[in-house]
């Protein structure tokens, strides 16, 4: 009985023995397994100092806005009621219509929501018609939008990238990102004629839009203000597309338009100035009849989530615009379409009234 | 300890000894041998360190340029300093500061950008540019004829924006529109 007793004994410490050998062998060959992981196909990284200044971008010289030229306070600010607002315009009536992905909104300048129309897909373009109806720019075409918000009708535009419309008696202009010219349509819809279009024959180069932002304006004057974003210009031409006049310099410095493409929008003041709208740098500039600097509504540093996210490198920030509106009473409505906000300015010196 | 007793302990210890280092190998596995490391653009902030912690003397991270996507601007943000003098291809009016983009007339206004990667070092300024003031048609790659396909890439480690992503090494690029280096 002993005997049986010693030999299972012998045999539980022998067992346990090349238990502890395996484990001990087991470690040390996943710490083999290891080490050969992190070495293999690793070479030494060789140390190498940071990058110079010569290799960071900056543009903060140009962030800062000189008080003496910011001439214009914030009334109010509302949400404009899409995640990424496209653009707004000013109808006949007073209301403002903001378009984004799914359709327009109404608001009354206070931010107070008047309607919703709903409309498939993304609306580059709004603008309101005379009989309270409106006007809305998606890809490949235009829905006409009766008073009472049903869709009265459908112009289909192939290849057409709609994103800014101006409306006068007859006539709709329609700013074709797309094909880079403005179209003019009858209230119809059907195509009258072009402005713009390329022609290396006669010397016009036509308009240069890197981006989908061009802008279509119809003025006090009868003439049509159209920007020519890739030249940084905003240029005059008669409603049968002849080129009267046009300003504007590529520049960081504020007086100047900076970047690939701006502006990215512009609105008329009752004087017959200009109010203007950058992205990169986010601002927004007033400018005079004759096209020179006059101050500014809003510099970089009043957009700091645009800022913060463009310094970051995100592409949609440099991709979403700063678009504006003016109205007669001398208000101006810059729309954030990064912050989704609509915000209301006045000249310092007038009431909020 | 007779010799069979010897063999079999000898053999579970080896047997032992493999497990275990297939366990450790499993542990620290960081990429298979079908996939390689890439950028995310979307991810990417441009921060500079691919130029830095690639353990090549020169970064195997590379900007491409999508000419599908490219505005071909005049005033490039991409390749002109921020307020240059003029709108040419002066020394002192170009970004990058080792000359990595050459610029082409094509026809008024237009100008192509295209990058020489034996000159980009993968610092980003460009991109920077382009995608602060751009549509982001210039964006920075790993390039795979370059890279060394470390186990743990040392960028990969370093990138604050964890915008180092294992991608099959079948597609290994993360590419906008149509690319060309």
């Amino acid at each position: 009985m002993a005997d049986e007793k010693s030999g299972a004994d012998q045999h539980r410490r022998k067992v346990l023995r090349a238990a502890l050998w395996g484990g001990g062998l087991g470690g040390l060959g996943a710490l083999g397994g290891i080490a050969a992981r992190k070495t293999a196909g690793d070479p030494p990284a060789a140390r190498k100092p940071p990058l110079g200044p010569e290799f960071s971008y900056d543009v903060s010289r140009f962030q800062a806005s000189d008080p003496e030229l910011v001439q214009w306070h914030e009334v109010t600010r509302f949400d404009a009621g899409f995640e990424r607002p496209r653009n707004l315009a000013l109808a006949p009536g007073g209301d403002l219509l903001v378009c984004g992905d799914g359709g327009v909104r109404r608001f009354d300048a206070g931010g107070g929501e008047l309607g919703f129309v709903a409309i498939d897909g993304p609306v580059h373009a709004v603008a309101g018609l005379a009989d309270g109806g409106l006007l809305a720019g998606r890809p490949d075409g235009v829905e006409r939008i009766g008073p009472d918000g049903g869709l009265a009708a459908v112009w289909e535009l192939d290849g057409v990238l709609p994103v800014s419309l101006a409306v006068a008696e007859g006539r709709v202009y329609l700013a074709d990102a797309g094909g880079r010219v403005v179209r003019v349509l009858d209230h119809d819809g059907r195509t009258l004629g072009v402005i713009g279009e390329r022609d290396p024959d006669r010397g016009v180069e036509g308009f240069v839009v890197p981006s989908p932002y061009f802008c279509v304006r119809l003025a006090a004057d009868g003439l049509l203000r159209i920007a020519n974003p890739g030249k940084h210009r905003i240029g005059a031409w008669t409603q049968d597309g002849t080129l009267e006049l046009s300003w504007g310099r590529p520049s960081y410095a504020v007086d100047g338009f900076c970047g690939c493409c701006n502006p990215v929008s512009f609105a008329l003041l009752p004087d017959g100035g200009y109010v203007t709208g950058e992205k990169g740098l986010p601002r927004v500039k007033t400018y005079d009849d004759r096209g020179d600097f006059t101050g500014i509504v809003a510099g970089p540093g009043d957009f700091p989530d645009y800022l913060k996210a463009a310094q970051a490198g995100r592409p949609k920030a440099a991709s979403a615009g700063i678009y504006v509106e003016a109205d007669a009473a001398g208000r101006v409505f810059v729309l954030d379409s990064l912050g989704g906000t609509l915000r209301v300015m006045r000249r310092k010196e007038e009431s909020d009234g | 300890m007779s010799r069979r007793e010897m063999l079999s302990g000898g053999l579970r210890g080896l047997g032992l000894l493999g497990i275990g280092g297939a366990t450790g190998a499993l542990a620290t596995r960081e990429r298979r041998d079908d996939e390689v490391w890439q950028i995310d653009p979307d991810a990417c902030i441009q921060c500079g360190l691919c130029a830095t912690e690639c353990v090549l003397e020169v970064s195997a991270v590379k900007t491409v340029h999508s000419h599908g996507m490219c505005g071909y601007c005049e005033l490039c943000t991409g390749y002109f300093e921020p307020d240059p003098v003029a709108l040419d291809e002066g020394a002192e009016n170009q970004l990058c500061p080792t000359a990595a983009i050459e610029r082409t007339y094509i026809e008024h206004p237009y100008y192509e950008y295209r990058i020489l990667p034996d000159l980009c070092v993968g610092c980003g300024k460009c991109v920077k540019g382009c995608n602060m003031f751009g549509n982001g048609s210039l964006y920075l790659q790993v390039n795979h004829d370059r890279c060394v396909d470390c186990n743990r890439c040392a960028i990969a480690g370093a990138c604050p924006a964890g915008a180092f992503r294992l991608v099959p090494r079948a597609t290994p690029y993360r590419l906008r529109g149509e690319e060309e280096t």
